[in-house]
């Protein structure tokens, strides 16, 4: 996982599967890059898969922004495979490609 | 016997093949809709097993072939593109011709079938090499998701648009196996699935168990967030979600069971069969108060409180605490569910199929019925006896419901016959080099099937005109800053006794000056000869008339637009033109609602009768002989502040006898002026069955038919619109000539 801090901004790419292995670690990250800026972006272009687990990080890291001010947005493209799933589950609205549609389309996000 | 099963195959199988063609064009627009994908590969399914079962063994092989390929398509191994979609409609168009002959098919037939398939073996080596290329196109498979029926990886689920903090609705289409095997009625459960904190720590995959179900029906979904902790204190491996689940399915309870087997301990899981529950006590969709209490959110009481207040339940609920906003949105989404599940079984469970020819023979037999009833009356009125006028009012109220009824059973959306554009459109395009879309608004406006049959052809041509003379090639389009790819319209809507029906395109529209110039080259009209904007424009329906400076095999020769103006005048319908140049052009069709009975108004002249139909009659006038005569060769009266030129039925016709003292004008409504028809007597009203003219009287023109009177006379079904012209061509005076009158 990689990150850039451009500006004000902190830029998250995480890449590969983004499953509860990792969801430890995904946490940290997302707290230390809570903690640097007050607007953080998740590009989820190399994203391959995500969990419940790492999908729950996602929602309390963008309410905590919220919180406190600041932002979370996403950027990129979503893997087909991820919409998919996602929307089956409910949890989203379609299977959007783009990352901002899918961040708009995330239930209650 | 068997031979009544094949010939019901056939017909399955015809239906079955326009339901293709609709969903490949509907596909080709939506390539990534897995509803559209799996509609179509129950086609084919459809049409391969009965084909084999009934000995159609060609018919069989050659739809395996393609099944395959739309299988592929389904799973997402294989792209849709054009090219396929072009492929899976000349698929189409040959299964159609192999339906039309014995088995087996000649030598040709076959021969073109094994061409395609050779295509398509093309199409799926390709569709292998590029899925190897990009596995996450290909189906998931992901442990614990068998993901049954699900939307292939990468297709649009057919989930209802939802805005950020909106209840999703996860939607696939309705799992009832191929179409034409569904013979049980689908369940439909809801279920609460909670699962507890620590099942991820086991490795779980909680969404594909949701998935999983999903994909067994019509499902949707609402996943609760609202657990999710601050981000502090949440613990990345703590379950926090949980999801209420309404499905409709023809799985068992125990086959949803069996989704959560392995995590039975693990998960607080209810699920609650709600079949024939999907409406109230009177009949209506459910109530969100029935449900919340169903639920056992909301105890009755707190319902009749919150349902004393004039706001929404939901607010009112929420305001309370008695519920949380979640809890309302999830009922929401079963609601909605419910909704669409009892509009389904409506449109499903309400009707049944009649041939044709039996509604047509209905027809005629309420006609006859109606003819009968008319003697009926007219022999009460001379017995003047009480009892029997009374039973003969009764009689006629029930023959005017009945023949209502009728004619309504024979009503069918004209949207039938828009789909078959849409392919003429496409298939067009591709061969002008054009590009062109189609868009079609009022389909379910409904017209007598009669007229709908007979409006196919003209359509067909006016379409096909509109893409090689009006629509533009691209390139020419960018020029005239117009979008690349141009627009024609197809509308219908009723109007009075009337329904309109309008083709426009967005093209060149009519060049009035080259019109006018060819018109001159053919001696239609004079040079230098004044003539209105409508009245040049309808020179493009005469015969042979054509402006296109080449000839295609789609249209120029001038044949065409006469044919569609003949087939209009047939309907007893009116066509006319509106044009502005570099801008478009619009063809309305103005066509009566029913070609079986109509309301005529009853004239009489001498000692024949006529009707006019009353959709077309403006009013009467009395006038005396005298003052006829006044008008001398003039013959022009003023009604309503305009000059409306009249003739007289009785010297068109070349009928014997002096008018009567008093006569009446019948002013009618033509085209786009009026005409008065003088009569001896206006009798009135008259439910008029349409019985067409025998072959001798079909070259007259101004009659559309004929109709039989109480006393079983003969009345002449006046065509105001033709009759108006031959009275203008001939001077008003041999209209009739050769009618043997």
């Amino acid at each position: 996982m990689s990150q850039n801090s451009r500006d004000a901004s902190v830029v998250l790419s995480p890449s590969g599967a983004l499953i509860i292995d990792r969801a430890s670690a995904f946490k940290s990250e997302m707290a230390d890059a809570l903690g640097k800026s007050k607007k953080i972006v998740v590009d989820l272009s190399h994203v391959e898969e995500l969990d419940l687990a790492c999908l729950q990080v996602l929602y309390a890291a963008r309410r905590a922004a919220m919180a406190l001010g600041g932002e979370l947005h996403f950027s990129g493209t979503v893997s087909s495979r991820i919409a998919k799933r996602l929307s089956a589950a409910g949890v989203l609205s379609g299977t959007p490609g783009r990352a901002e549609d899918f961040e708009a389309s995330l239930l209650e996000f | 016997m068997i031979d009544k099963f094949k010939a019901a195959f056939k017909e399955e199988a015809h239906e079955l093949l326009s339901q293709l063609e609709d969903t490949l064009l509907e596909l080709e627009s939506h390539p990534r809709n897995g509803e559209l994908i799996n509609a179509a590969f129950r086609a084919i399914h459809t049409i391969k097993g009965s084909s084999a079962m009934f000995g159609f063994e060609s018919i069989s092989k050659f739809t395996h072939e393609v099944e395959s390929a739309l299988d592929q398509c389904r799973n997402g191994t294989l792209p849709i593109t054009k090219d396929f979609i072009g492929l899976t409609l000349k698929a189409r168009d040959h299964l159609k011709e192999m339906l039309g002959q014995e088995e087996p098919p000649p030598q040709a037939t076959m021969e073109e079938g094994e061409s395609l398939l050779v295509r398509y073996r093309e199409f799926l080596s390709g569709g292998k090499a590029a899925s190897a290329a990009t596995p996450e196109a290909g189906p998931s498979t992901a442990a614990g998701a068998a993901a049954v029926g699900a939307a292939p990886a990468g297709m649009e689920a057919q989930a209802p648009s939802a805005k950020n903090g909106q209840p999703v609705q996860a939607e696939t289409a309705l799992q009832s196996g191929p179409a034409g095997e569904a013979t049980e009625k689908p369940s439909t459960y809801r279920i609460a699935f909670k699962p507890k904190p620590d099942i991820l720590k086991d490795g779980t995959k909680v969404l594909n168990l949701i998935e999983e179900v999903a994909g067994f029906g019509q499902a949707a979904i609402y996943a609760h967030t609202e657990d999710i902790p601050a981000f502090g204190t949440l613990d990345p491996e703590t379950c926090y979600m949980y999801w209420d689940i309404i499905i409709t399915t023809q799985k068992t309870e125990n086959d949803i069971r069996d989704v959560f087997i392995f995590v039975e301990d693990r998960c607080e899981l209810r699920i609650e069969k709600i079949d024939g529950e999907t409406l109230d006590e009177e009949g209506r969709a459910k109530r969100l108060g029935a449900i919340l209490v169903e639920r056992g959110l909301v105890s009755r009481a707190d319902l009749r409180d919150a349902l004393g207040s004039q706001r929404k339940l939901g607010e009112v609920l929420v305001e309370k605490k008695i519920v949380s906003k979640p809890e309302i949105d999830s009922a929401l989404v079963e609601q909605e569910h419910l909704k669409k599940v009892q509009e389904k079984l409506d449109s499903t469970g309400a009707s049944i199929r009649v041939a044709s020819e039996k509604l047509d023979s209905l027809v005629d037999l309420v006609g006859e019925l109606v003819t009968l009833q008319a003697r009926l009356s007219q022999t009460s009125l001379d017995l003047k006896d009480a009892a029997l006028s009374s039973i003969c009012e009764q009689f006629e109220r029930l023959i005017s419901q009945l023949r209502d009824n009728t004619m309504s059973i024979r009503m069918l959306p004209i949207g039938s016959t828009f789909n078959k554009f849409r392919r003429v459109v496409r298939d067009l395009s591709i061969e002008l080099g054009k590009e062109a879309e189609l868009t079609t608004e009022g389909a379910d406006t409904e017209l007598d099937k009669t007229v709908i049959e007979k409006l196919g052809d003209p359509l067909v041509h006016i379409i096909r005109n509109s893409l090689d003379h009006g629509i533009e090639k691209p390139e020419e389009r960018e020029r005239c800053g117009k979008p690349r790819s141009g627009k024609i319209m197809l509308s219908a809507r009723h109007s009075g006794a009337y329904v309109l029906i309008q083709v426009s395109d967005d093209g060149k529209g009519l060049d009035r000056d080259a019109i006018y110039a060819k018109a001159v080259e053919r001696g239609v009209i004079s040079a230098g000869q004044e003539m209105s904007e409508q009245d040049l424009f309808l020179l493009i329906f005469a015969p042979g008339f054509s402006t296109a400076k080449t000839i295609t095999s789609v249209s120029g020769r001038g044949v065409g637009m006469d044919v569609v103006k003949r087939e209009i005048d047939s309907l007893g319908g009116v066509v006319s033109l509106s044009s502005e140049r570099g801008k478009g052009l619009t063809v309305t069709l103005k066509i009566p609602l029913t070609l079986a009975i109509i309301e005529g108004l009853l004239v009489r002249t001498g000692a024949e009768y006529f009707v006019i139909p009353l959709s077309t009659v403006d009013g009467c006038i009395e006038i005396r002989r005298e003052a006829l005569e006044e008008y001398g060769e003039r013959r022009i009266i003023n009604y309503r502040d305009d000059l409306v030129p009249f003739v007289s039925l009785r010297s068109t016709f070349e009928m014997p006898g002096d008018p009567p003292e008093i006569e009446q004008i019948v002013i009618a409504n033509l085209q786009d002026s009026r005409m008065g028809f003088v009569v001896d007597q206006v009798v009135g009203n008259y439910q008029t069955v349409i019985k067409p003219l025998g072959r001798m009287f079909r070259g007259v023109q101004g009659l559309s038919g004929a109709t039989i009177l109480g006393d079983g006379t003969v009345a002449l079904i006046l065509d105001v619109n033709a009759l108006a012209l031959a009275v203008q061509m001939d001077g008003g005076r041999k209209a009739a000539r050769g009618s043997g009158r």
